[in-house]
């Protein structure tokens, strides 16, 4: 019996393809990262099946690289061995909406379309990235550690346990869920910690390599009764910095975040981007603040009153207010583009403008994102790519203790110069960027080879590691430092 | 008893003479019992030794050399920073080497972005003080603020304040990990850089190896440095006043405030939780158990069991206390919000405010916590469970009744279940259960309840907090994952293969069992051989 | 003595098997209490644990080693005698233990001394040259005891049959004078009749505090008789040894309470702040300095009133009859803070570990004789903490204080003063 027959034997047919087109359809993403193709795609309906897959692979070597989302940018789900894709999003199932301790478990293939909506008709929500597209599995989204909007929690990651399937083949749950018979149990999976090692801190950032995860337990959040969007103009980014450093700290705002121009345009112009981006000033700070459950109004008014009093005494230069002029999505208007994923499925906002985005981004300290933003500009000008096109993101987290900095460079995907262009600077700025201080702690593909190589003690660990969980290095071979 | 001659030539070479001492007075102070966390028991009895040498080290570099010094001659050693938790964190077998971490106490804060950097050697008071004079503040365990900053951050982390704040896991940022054998790890930031400011991995994130839900007890390597959050607090003084015992933080009452409740109910306390944290106000809360009262009360040992004789089952399952913190961190006028909101659910479930005092002496700087041995001379939380409230209530009511059958020896509650609040603004739950006994009556029933607390979380499917080394790992392991001890085993062989780092942990508490007569009836679970 | 009948008394260390057994490691008796603690710097008050580091010599280590003694387990050595005498007993550890446990740590630690002192190895051989002079010359430093009365100045005179009697001491008699000077004028200027003893004797401070209890009981009772004898109501010092021999060890040895002395033992301090406040002393003269308080151990944390006390330990370790432990909320730390506060042009600031945190200034109690290193480096301690607060000049109210000061003064060079009180207020004052 041939590989297939045998792995067919196994899943049986309705799971497996191994049609040229369906396995085309893996074989490139959104990102610039060289196509790989698959030999197998198996679609798993529960655990169990994605044990068999995961045994089956053992026994014959053959890479497994787990895809939960429906679409991808980074390039983390293209196999780079060819092997059996685990395509998840057939595992789409809200398990649980748990109101009383506001947590909510979801399986790996849920994504952030469904569940907004599940949630928003029971008056909740996820805090979530910036507009994920609404095909992303969420619980993918925050095994990626992708950063929230929302800068007010100092509890920060929605994960909490969760169930996974190690590369070994057995199925484990982590955490609280990982009492006998769970969820059949008092515990309600609300810790993620333990049991014995913190295995949900090696399954994050792991883009497939450590194990498949099959469903999550994640935090949800009530809809503030109240909200109240403010917008500030800003021309000189520090000031605009400092004044978040002083803000954030008084744990009265929801979403906050800074853009440039160019991604305010594609996130909310309504047609004519070139006339939008021409009226809105260099950059545009955001505040959400709002009344939660009780006594809103009284809420919205302190946390105004705080803000005001800080912004006037110390920071005259910002000038807030519910309209950002120019920008017609403004006020409460806006609000959605926190609170909802992306709603168009077909073009996502970074590819409005040119049609392709290449997105750049790291940790750093939010005092540092100009040094950053000049350094990024000089390479860009190198490779003759306009700084005014330059898509930069600064996401505060956490009281403004360090921030997410992304970087988006555009292009034609049609246009051949244009992607070689975008694939140099892109190639030219990481090391720049990593030189400086950049923090890439989510290092997807060549970024992976400049990064470890530059952490050897990490990585040497990181092996050591991955060895134990994956002896066979089936899991996604070739991604990481794999 | 001693390490060999080679051995201490070498590490006497790496700290000086000054340093280091094999001297039996001196290993003597290092004894771990027979007063402490969890002494006085037949775990301390039966599996801890006095060190055959101590030794300080100063920096990284310097442990990083000790610790390839013993895998280089097989001498077993264990990482010591202040030595509080008690038997677990003292040698376990002969001839080792205490590696007594105080001289490590380098500090630095940057205060722009809210963390502190912190050797071994550092105290969450002096940590808290510093954060404190900044307009900040941190989560002081509830051990008690004597504890080494590191090493609780990696073990337990919580307190009443962690109602807003959370796990102290998300709170451990950069970090320097000296592996069992000899080998560095640098997570976070430190992987790429020397600012420790960010705690993710590089990809998967290796802080995965460092605790578990309550921590390895150093058998997994030395943390030697760690960067750790502070939280943005309000700008008002706590200031210290009065004259010991009687010394308290003055709180600035507009900004800071606790308030008692009485409440009609376990039930309408529950709901009181749930609500506040539906509403999202308060900066801490917790049930307050009657004899924490009869502790702070009474000014001597004697006085606290005049008090507490006066109580009975009746009185203790119809004494409801909620005790809840408001901090006004953006301005006096958040705190007269939250307070409004406070009171109207306080008035929805029946309750009523009591006079309440605007100071603290427990949570903000912790400085109570030894006075949970005032009572019985002899203390161990036999379990402590992070979940939801849900799992905290019957989890404790649960152990109250299992209790009852080890009453004697321990000391009468009256049926207290323990203590529960709120974790993460509502989406966790707490439950603490504390016992006590007189370490100088025999306290074999104290053992026995104590692992029977393992069994009886395993048969009601109940999340612990004594896994890993805690426990007998072979009873836990199949339990919970399942058997997450198979994994756990296989890191600590992966990065201890010469089983030098606190040895015999994970596998102590296994070990205690077979050694130890009065509990070998109580093994009931398989597993390989353990050489006792 | 884990149950049963137990007392206080220190001449048997089997009282002390409890304490000893309890002790959890918490290290709030070399911790500055949590509520007052000041940071990563100047956050320890316990000399000996901070300077030698080893567990061993905070009490957490010698409450231990004391329960290895007892039981046999440990042998004497020069490191078990190091371990026991390289502590100024300052108290800082039993009143840090008291904060939230009743461990009887400072009785302890005395009782160890007298155990080594019974068990033929204690004490130093410095503390025996000093026990020598004291039984010989009545002095600990060897000197004439005929030139005990020569630092009387001119003018001034003692009046038999007055109520107070000023107990000078060995250090302000003979190294000191300026503290005994200063005393009588001050209390002349008060219009307060003194009388002296008629042959004064050394307290006995070294021979207790070192353990040698034999002999310090003898001298005791001999001392006792003498001031009750004179009829005085009475007994003033200038020193805060000697304060706190005659308050709380007189009547430990002698197994008597502090009230059955017969007469009210008062610190110098306690006294002035009552003339002070009730106007028979005027602190008129400007002295201006912007200086600091240090309170010394025996006139703070360990200065309150004893009371013998012998019962029963039970269940759960209680004991029968209830028994007021002292903690050190009730030392003298107020009075010469006033006093300080009325001296016009003085400006007071105070240090960072200040009443019952106060760190030692590490002389006292056998200390400065047998570990004079260890003793130098305590005083640099606390001088360091004295410059951090910008002060000009350290006040203390004992002798032993001044001098170790001023020893690390001069050792390491610098401008600031050191003062005993009696000295402000006597510049204060108008003679």
């Amino acid at each position: 019996m041939s590989i297939k027959q045998k792995l067919l034997e196994a899943v049986g047919a309705e799971r497996f393809s191994d049609a040229p087109e369906v396995l085309e359809a893996y074989s490139k993403d959104f990102s610039l990262a060289p196509q790989g193709t698959p030999d197998y795609v198996v679609k798993p309906k529960d655990a169990q099946e994605v044990q068999r897959v995961i045994k089956f692979a053992n026994e014959h070597r053959l890479p497994v690289v787990p895809a939960s989302s429906g679409v991808h940018f980074h390039g983390a789900t293209i196999p780079r061995r060819g092997g059996i894709v685990l395509d998840l999003s057939g595992m789409s199932q809200i398990l649980e909406v748990d109101e009383l301790n506001r947590r909510v478990r979801i399986e790996a293939g849920v994504t952030w379309e469904q569940l907004t909506g599940a949630l928003g008709k029971k008056g909740f929500r996820m805090m979530m990235p910036l507009l994920p597209h609404p095909r992303r599995s969420v619980v993918t989204d925050w095994l990626e550690r992708e950063v929230p909007t929302n800068t007010v929690y100092d509890y920060g990651e929605p994960l909490q346990s969760m169930e996974v399937v190690w590369p070994t083949g057995e199925i484990f749950r982590t955490g609280s869920a990982s009492v006998a018979g769970y969820p059949d149990s008092p515990s309600k999976g609300a810790n993620p910690s333990g049991p014995g090692l913190d295995f949900y801190r090696l399954l994050q950032g792991a883009q497939g390599t450590m194990g498949v995860v099959t469903w999550a337990n994640l935090k949800i959040e009530y809809i503030p009764k109240m909200d109240k969007v403010l917008f500030a103009p800003v021309s000189d980014l520090n000031y605009a910095i400092e004044f978040l450093y002083r803000v954030l700290r008084l744990r009265i705002i929801q979403e906050c975040l800074l853009l440039s121009n160019i991604n305010l345009v594609a996130i909310a112009a309504q047609d004519d981007l070139e006339k939008l981006r021409a009226s809105l000033p260099p950059w545009a700070l955001i505040l959400v603040m709002s009344g939660m459950q009780r006594r809103p109004e009284e809420q919205l008014h302190y946390e105004e009153e705080a803000l005001y009093k800080v912004a006037k005494s110390e920071f005259p230069q910002i000038s807030l207010a519910g309209k950002l002029p120019g920008l017609s999505a403004s006020g409460n208007k806006f609000l959605p583009l926190l609170r909802q994923p992306w709603p168009d499925k077909a073009t996502y906002w970074k590819n409005r403008g040119k049609g392709a985005c290449s997105s750049l981004f790291f940790i750093t300290k939010p005092t540092l994102a100009p040094r950053f933003i000049e350094r990024v500009k000089e390479v860009a000008a190198r490779h003759n790519y306009s700084q005014a096109d330059i898509g930069v993101y600064l996401q505060p987290i956490e009281h403004n203790r360090a921030c997410h900095l992304e970087f988006n460079f555009f292009y034609d995907p049609n246009n051949n110069s244009e992607v070689e262009r975008v694939k140099k600077l892109y190639r030219d700025a990481a090391p720049v960027l990593l030189e400086e201080g950049a923090l890439f702690t989510r290092p997807y593909g060549e970024l992976a080879k400049l990064v470890y190589g530059r952490a050897a003690g990490y990585t040497a660990t990181l092996k050591r590691v991955k060895k134990l969980f994956d002896p066979n290095n089936i899991m996604n071979p070739g991604n990481l430092c794999f | 008893m001693a390490i060999s001659r080679e051995a201490y030539k070498v590490v006497k070479s790496i700290v000086g003479a000054e340093y280091i001492s094999t001297d039996p007075v001196v290993c003597e102070g290092y004894r771990a019992g027979p007063g402490g966390y969890e002494c006085g028991l037949g775990y301390e009895r039966v599996m801890t030794k006095v060190p055959a040498c101590v030794i300080m080290p100063r920096t990284t570099e310097e442990v990083q050399k000790i610790v390839k010094a013993c895998n280089r001659y097989k001498v077993p050693y264990v990482p010591y920073s202040t030595g509080w938790y008690g038997a677990r964190s003292h040698p376990h077998v002969a001839d080792e080497l205490l590696i007594d971490m105080k001289r490590m106490d380098d500090f630095e804060i940057d205060e722009k972005h809210l963390y502190a950097v912190v050797g071994t050697g550092v105290i969450y008071s002096q940590l808290q003080e510093e954060a404190m004079k900044r307009g900040m503040y941190i989560v002081v365990g509830g051990g008690g603020s004597q504890v080494s900053a590191i090493a609780n951050m990696i073990g337990d982390g919580w307190s009443p304040l962690s109602y807003r704040v959370g796990l102290p896991h998300r709170r451990i940022l950069g970090t320097e990990l000296v592996l069992p054998d000899g080998e560095i790890v640098r997570m976070g930031s430190l992987a790429l850089q020397d600012d420790p400011f960010w705690g993710d991995g590089l990809g998967p994130d290796l802080r995965g190896l460092l605790r578990g839900f309550t921590g390895l007890r150093g058998c997994l390597g030395i943390v030697t440095r760690m960067a750790i959050k502070l939280l943005p607090f309000q700008p008002e003084r706590l200031t210290p006043s009065g004259i010991s015992p009687d010394t308290t933080l003055q709180l600035p009452e507009k900004r800071v405030k606790w308030i008692n409740f009485s409440m009609p109910s376990k039930d309408a306390m529950r709901r009181a939780m749930y609500e506040m944290a539906r509403a999202e106000i308060g900066g801490g809360v917790t049930k307050v158990p009657i004899f924490w009262r009869a502790i702070a009360r009474a000014r001597s040992k004697e006085e606290f069991w005049e008090l507490w004789s006066k109580e009975n089952e009746g009185s203790i399952s119809s004494f409801h206390l909620l005790r809840v913190l408001l901090i006004g961190f953006a301005s006096e006028e958040q705190l007269e919000y939250e307070e409004r909101v406070l009171t109207d659910i306080i008035t929805e479930l029946g309750g009523e405010a009591r006079r309440t005092r605007p100071t603290d002496e427990s949570w903000f700087k912790n400085a109570d916590s030894a006075g949970m041995w005032l009572m019985c001379g002899g203390y161990v939380s036999v379990d402590y469970v992070i979940e939801t409230i849900e799992h905290a209530i019957p989890h404790g009511e649960n152990y109250a009744r299992l209790k009852r059958k080890f009453t004697p020896p321990l000391m009468p509650d009256y049926g207290d279940p323990g203590w529960f609040q709120s974790f993460e603004l509502g989406h966790q739950g707490y439950s603490e259960f504390l016992v006590y006994w007189d370490p100088d009556e025999n306290t074999d029933g104290v053992d026995h309840f104590y692992l029977e607390t393992s069994k009886e979380n395993i048969r009601k499917r109940f999340y612990t907090s004594l896994l890993g080394p805690h426990q007998p790992l072979y009873l836990t392991g199949p339990a919970y994952g399942p058997n997450y001890h198979k994994w756990l085993l296989a890191v600590k062989n992966e990065f201890d293969p010469n089983f030098v780092c606190h040895p015999p942990l994970p596998l102590a508490h296994d070990q205690f069992v077979e050694r130890a007569d009065w509990m070998k009836p109580m093994k009931d679970w398989e597993s390989p051989e353990i050489k006792p | 003595m884990l149950k049963g009948k137990t007392s206080l008394d220190v001449t048997q260390l089997e009282n002390f098997e409890y304490d000893m057994s309890k002790c959890i490691k918490c290290k709030g008796c070399n911790w500055v209490d949590h509520i007052y603690m000041p940071g990563v710097r100047f956050s320890t008050r316990c000399p000996s644990a901070t300077r030698y580091l080893f567990d061993s010599y905070g009490a957490y280590g010698k409450m231990r080693i004391g329960l290895a003694l007892l039981e046999g387990r440990l042998d004497y050595s020069e490191e078990l005698l190091k371990t026991i005498y390289a502590c100024t007993l300052c108290g800082a550890c039993d009143v840090g233990c008291k904060r939230n446990l009743d461990l009887e740590i400072e009785l302890t630690l005395e009782a160890l001394r007298i155990r080594a002192v019974k068990d033929g190895k204690g004490p130093m051989p410095q503390h025996k040259k000093v026990a020598r002079n004291i039984l010989k010359k009545h002095n600990r430093f060897g000197a004439p005891h005929e030139n005990r009365g020569k630092w009387l100045p001119e003018g001034i005179k003692p009046s038999p049959g007055a109520d107070v009697l000023y107990f000078v001491g060995c250090s302000a008699a003979y190294t000191n004078p300026e503290i005994a000077q200063a005393t009588v004028k001050i209390l002349n200027a008060s219009g307060t009749p003194f009388m002296l003893m008629p042959d004064e004797w050394c307290c006995g401070n070294m021979l207790y505090s070192v353990g040698m209890i034999d002999e310090a009981k003898k001298l005791a009772q001999r001392n006792l008789d003498a001031v009750r004898q004179s009829g005085a109501k009475t007994l003033l010092l200038s020193c805060a040894e000697g304060y706190r021999m005659w308050k709380v060890d007189y009547p430990k040895m002698l197994n008597i309470a502090t009230a059955d002395l017969g007469f009210r033992v008062v610190h110098l301090v306690e006294l002035i702040d009552e003339l002070v406040k009730k106007g028979a002393l005027k602190l008129s003269k400007r002295v201006n300095l912007r200086l600091t308080y240090h309170d010394s151990c025996s006139l703070s944390r360990l200065s309150e009133p004893w009371t013998p006390w012998e019962g029963e330990r039970g269940i759960w370790g209680t004991v029968t009859p209830p028994l007021e432990r002292r903690r050190g909320s009730n030392g003298v730390y107020q009075p010469p803070r006033d006093i300080l506060k009325a001296i016009p042009g003085v400006e007071l600031v105070e240090m960072i570990r200040m009443r019952e945190n106060a760190f030692c200034c590490g002389a006292g109690r056998g200390t400065m004789e047998a570990f004079p290193d260890f003793a130098l480096w305590a005083a640099e301690q606390r001088l360091t903490e004295v410059k951090e607060v910008g002060a000009q000049a350290i006040v203390s109210a004992c002798p032993w204080c001044k001098d170790n000061f001023t020893r690390a003064v001069n050792q390491n060079g610098g401008k600031l003063k050191v003062y005993d009180i009696s000295e402000l207020v006597l510049a204060s004052i108008e003679v």
